[in-house]
């Protein structure tokens, strides 16, 4: 049996808004495997981002169980789950990434001021990140001076240089062409393949899902898993 | 914490924060020196000794009091020793060139004043010379006056009869090390006025300005104050005796009511800084909601977060602030000048920069507080909700 990094279970989560309310997430169980590669689709407003946002902590359920790489992270409080967050997981977003003020390289370094380390070892892990990233070139421009591609690899050399468990990532190819999009999703894939990690991704892009190696779909509040087996020949994902 | 994001949030928009902390710093400048303005009405009441009275006329400080009333003092118990101090009011060369000349009893002088240090020249010649007289070490770097020159002042309460000028010759440069006696003054014998006026070459009042009475130690000063008052109560001038802390603070009180008029001046400067800065906090601070919203999913706390804005308050308004002050150290030594006797020993004190300083610490903490606590309890769900 795989382990799992991933274990919702029966997780609900309800908007009000104005007197009425949105039942986004009803009774939802997903689990998924530690070095899994999950594509999570669906409908705009289907509650993709809103799913996202429950396991990587940034937002609470209101009913359910989020366990995530062994911990109920529903049970922490504001610090512990920041902590929490700053050790497991590594978001990457789209448009909503980088802060403008900061060079890439800064900006790379910045969950790493949050590890007790040295400047030095900072230094090594980030240029480490953005020689994986391909970036090595561009390591002193501010996002600014970065095309959407460029930026969205920083914000993935960001998300992996703490060596977190898990990336979840947001439509990070939404507002790229095609080749930036291969760029990133190939990125992802590597990630996943070679160092391990467990990539949830959120996305529009059927080409893009096709390279994870299992879709779901996220539909009036429940998950429909399509996929499994059928698209990942490793299978057992 | 990632401290950097301080400055470069600053420099980010810099004609803004330009304009915020130039702001800042006029408003530092002006109360700086508003402050020492006060400082220096104030140090002349608070540096008065306590055993000295000064006994005026009943009427006004501009009314003279006989000379015989001070052999009548003298007389009275509990007082050691009294001394005439009669205001000349002249100027020299033009009514700009204000300060302060004395016509004294020259023997009492050094005993009545021991803050009075002679530091150049002999107090003996100055004893010895009827013409003779002695004057603060800043009026002698103010107009470049040594031992031996003479200075001619233009009579204005007691002007010559011909119309010519008053020679005093300067005897000795006299030091004080305390506020309540000027620098900038300019002391001479009472004799020499008092001769003058008898031979009729010159024209003013008779009589004396105020009589210095020195208690008696041991001796109440109010007791002896009422003695003397009680003494004239039936003329032919009635007196009032104060304190020296009071007779100077009777000079604050008549350039109106100054430190009250400086500490609503400054509360109103305060408050329109303070709304300014609260301003720039707020635009910054709405620029960085997604800042923040990523900090926090990074694994950042509300209080990196919070401590991130609050900091660009500071820094802006302790660097806005800190220029003001500096700007008002490097005037205040032409603005003692230009002041000259009006204010004398005006500076910006220690305690005026330390003030100031905290002044614009608060003016930071209160600005950016706000906007930072705000900012710091938004969860990254929620920047994401406000940037959409
Ligand atoms: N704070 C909130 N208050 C009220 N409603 C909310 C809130 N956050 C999300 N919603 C609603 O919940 C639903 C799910 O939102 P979510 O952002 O998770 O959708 P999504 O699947 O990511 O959509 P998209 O593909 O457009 O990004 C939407 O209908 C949205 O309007
Ligand atoms: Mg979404």
């Amino acid at each position: 049996m795989t382990e799992r990094i991933i274990a919702l279970s029966s997780v609900t989560k309800i908007y009000t808004r104005g007197g009425e309310s949105l039942v986004v997430l009803d009774h939802l169980d997903l689990e998924v495997a530690r070095g899994g590669f999950c594509a999570l689709m669906g409908p705009s407003g289907s509650g993709k981002s809103t799913l996202l946002n429950l396991i990587g902590g940034l937002d609470h359920a209101d009913q359910g169980q989020v366990e995530v790489a062994g911990t109920n992270i529903e049970a922490l409080d504001g610090s512990a789950l920041a902590a929490w967050r700053a050790e497991t997981v590594g978001f990457v977003f789209q448009g909503f990434n980088l802060i403008p003020v900061l060079t890439a390289r800064e900006n790379i370094e910045l969950p790493l001021l949050l590890a007790p380390l040295s400047r030095k070892q900072r230094r090594k892990h980030v240029d480490d990140a953005l020689e994986l990233v391909g970036l090595a070139d561009r390591a002193d421009h501010r996002p600014s001076q970065l095309s959407g591609g460029q930026e969205q690899r920083a914000a993935i050399a960001r998300a992996i240089v703490t060596d977190p468990k898990l990336i979840l990532a947001d439509e990070p190819t939404g507002d790229l062409d095609r080749e930036s999009a291969d760029q990133i999703l190939d990125l992802l894939a590597r990630l996943n393949s070679e160092l391990g990690k467990t990539v949830l991704i959120v996305t529009h892009d059927s080409l893009a899902a096709e390279r994870a190696r299992r879709v779901v779909h996220l539909d009036k509040g429940r998950l429909v898993d399509r996929s499994e087996a059928a698209l990942a020949p490793g299978g057992g994902n | 914490m990632p401290l950097r994001l301080v400055p470069r949030n600053l420099l980010k928009h810099p004609l803004r924060s330009l304009l915020t902390l130039l702001s800042l710093a006029v408003a530092l400048f002006l109360l700086c020196l508003l402050r020492s303005l006060v400082v220096a009405l104030d140090a002349g009441v608070r540096g008065a000794k306590s055993d000295r009275v000064i006994v005026q006329s009943a009427v006004s400080l501009f009314v003279f009091l006989p000379e015989s009333y001070q052999e009548k003092i003298r007389q009275v118990e509990g007082v050691a020793e009294v001394m005439g101090w009669t205001w000349f009011g002249g100027y020299y060369q033009e009514p700009a060139n204000f300060f302060a000349q004395f016509a004294t009893d020259s023997e009492l002088l050094f005993s009545m004043y021991p803050e009075i240090q002679i530091i150049k020249g002999d107090a003996r010649d100055f004893l010895a010379d009827r013409r003779a007289c002695i004057i603060g070490d800043q009026l002698a770097s103010a107009y470049d006056f040594d031992i031996g020159q003479s200075i001619p002042l233009i009579g204005g309460l007691f002007p010559r009869v011909d119309g010519g000028v008053w020679d005093f010759q300067v005897a000795a440069i006299y030091r004080s090390n305390s506020s309540n006696v000027d620098r900038k003054s300019l002391f001479f014998h009472y004799d020499y006025l008092q001769q003058s006026r008898e031979e009729g070459g010159v024209e003013g009042p008779p009589g004396i300005g105020v009589f210095v009475v020195k208690v008696k130690e041991g001796e109440d000063p109010l007791a002896v104050m009422g003695r003397i008052d009680a003494l004239f109560e039936n003329g032919p001038q009635r007196v009032q005796s104060c304190s020296e802390a009071v007779f100077q603070a009777q000079f604050v009180s008549m350039v109106g009511n100054i430190p009250l008029f400086v500490g609503s001046l400054g509360g109103g400067v305060f408050l329109a800084i303070l709304l300014a800065v609260v301003n720039t906090m707020l635009m910054s601070a709405r620029e960085q909601v997604r800042d923040i919203g990523i900090m926090k999913a990074l694994g950042f706390t509300n209080a990196a977060a919070f401590w991130v804005i609050l900091l660009q308050g500071l820094l802006l308004a302790l660097a806005g602030g800190g220029l003001g002050i500096l700007g008002a150290h490097a005037v205040s030594e032409p603005m003692a000048q230009a002041l000259g006797a009006y204010f004398p020993g005006f500076a910006v004190s220690r305690e005026t920069t330390v003030v100031g300083l905290v002044i614009s610490l608060a003016i930071g903490v209160l600005a950016a507080s706000v906007p930072a606590w705000r900012l710091s309890r938004l969860s990254t769900v929620q920047t994401m909700r406000m940037e959409a």
